[in-house]
């Protein structure tokens, strides 16, 4: 009956319904404790008596706070044992630790003795992953579009050491798990000034990406492409400045800024010795610069 | 008459093919650019020599071999790689570049001056003085400046 409102009132007797109460507005179902609930129409219901423990008087409002096994039926308040699982800031999911996300991933899983400069796993457990690009790709077969999940996964210690590695699976989170393994797996040295910025400015292209990095001094801060500036935090590199020209394209800027990290720094050092003369450290013995 | 720029395409494309040393026109400001870059160390060692092959023993220029006249560069290589990777002019037909001390203090910062940019780490500019051709810190050094000839990196 749309037009009527039902009201719908739980009463606990351990009398069976009356037979005054007409059946046809009632519904009848029933609870842990064996007796009818009774929820009625239009006709108000007789007053209850109350049979079940803690409800001796429904009239007074107990304790909210705990959970009741008939009133508070709903399971989104807490189990069973009454704990509310509230998710707050002190409990929240951050990055979940690296083993926990590599598990179930033996194959892949990285190998210790693999790793480059004298990392172990412990080190990998405190590295910054960040997934960049996490796309949907589909290939088109005489069966249809058959869709892959691909994602790129930068990883750094954020001290000089990161790399980057790319994967691809049909559930996105599989295939970040298999891009980080990759990138553990890719790790790279840079060279930092200051541990803090590049040697001097470098442009480099890469396909269709043009990108000027700038050298800056301390306290400038990371200027960049939000793609440059991730893998910037990875790296440890904190001022810099740059600017991406042509193409932007989040997997091409990533691959540029590694190459030319890698490729195009050149040290004093080596200048020096290229050229036979002695290289003096200016900045930090003649003007000392304090630590 | 050979200018600047001319030098600066020669030494980059020899360095760029691997050559073990180029020949380039005997001329005073050649021979003067040449110093400067045997003293910063891009080249080994600067030679007159004929169109050939450099001299063993000293032989005067006269007109009779003044056409065969040539400076002959050694160049430099270091892992596989040139020591010099680039080599441009700065002060073109087209545009004159002639620069204060500091202007030249500013390039010698890495600042930008009068549309040049600045040096960067390892970088050296030639330039011509009162002092004759010097390279930058020398001539802030000797506190002049002059017409920025080419930068060598």
């Amino acid at each position: 009956m749309a037009s009527t409102r039902l009201w719908l009132r739980c009463l606990a007797t351990s009398a069976p319904v009356p037979s005054t109460l007409s059946i046809k507005n009632a519904i009848i179902c029933r609870t842990f404790t064996n007796t009818a609930v009774v929820a009625v129409g239009r006709k108000r219901p007789a007053a209850p008596v109350a049979r079940v423990p803690g409800l001796d008087n429904p009239g007074v409002l107990h304790n909210l706070a705990e959970i009741h096994p008939l009133l508070d039926h709903y399971p989104r308040l807490g189990d069973q044992d009454g704990n509310l699982n509230l998710v707050t800031a002190k409990n929240w999911p951050s990055n979940p630790p690296l083993d926990e996300m590599l598990k179930g991933q033996a194959e892949d899983d990285v190998d210790e003795s693999s790793l480059p400069h004298g990392l172990t796993k412990d080190d990998l457990r405190k590295f910054i992953r960040r997934a960049l690009v996490i796309k949907r790709t589909s290939n088109m077969t005489t069966a249809g579009k058959i869709p892959t999940m691909y994602a790129l996964v930068v990883a750094g210690n954020g001290r000089g050491i990161a790399g980057y590695g790319e994967a691809k699976d049909e559930e996105p989170a599989r295939a970040v798990r298999k891009a980080t393994n990759r990138a553990m797996r890719n790790l790279t040295v840079f060279d930092r000034y200051d541990d803090r910025t590049i040697y001097h400015d470098i442009d480099h292209k890469f396909h269709a990406t043009k990108i000027q990095f700038r050298s800056r001094p301390p306290g400038f801060g990371n200027r960049c492409n939000h793609y440059i500036h991730e893998i910037c935090s990875c790296i440890g590199i904190l001022d810099i400045s740059a600017k991406v020209w042509g193409s932007r394209n989040p997997m091409n800027v990533i691959k540029a800024t590694f190459e030319a990290f890698t490729q195009k720094q050149k040290l004093p050092d080596d200048i020096a010795r290229a050229r036979g003369k002695r290289v003096v450290d200016v900045q930090h013995t003649y003007y000392g610069a304090s630590e | 008459m050979p200018r600047h720029y001319d030098l600066c395409s020669r030494v980059q494309n020899g360095f760029r093919a691997h050559l073990r040393r180029i020949a380039i026109p005997d001329t005073k400001m050649n021979l003067a650019i040449a110093n400067v870059l045997y003293k910063e160390g891009f080249v080994a060692s600067v030679n007159r020599g004929d169109h050939i092959q450099p001299d063993t023993t000293y032989v005067p220029t006269t007109p009779d071999n003044i056409a065969t006249r040539r400076l002959w560069l050694e160049l430099k290589y270091n892992n596989d790689e040139p020591v010099l990777k680039k080599m441009t002019a700065v002060s073109k037909p087209s545009m004159k570049v002639v620069m204060k001390v500091q202007e030249l203090q500013a390039l010698a910062a890495g600042n930008r001056a009068q549309f040049i940019k600045g040096l960067q780490p390892g970088e050296i500019a030639i330039l011509t003085t009162n002092y004759g051709v010097l390279e930058l810190r020398e001539a802030l050094a000797k506190g002049s400046g002059g017409e920025v000839l080419c930068r060598a990196i």
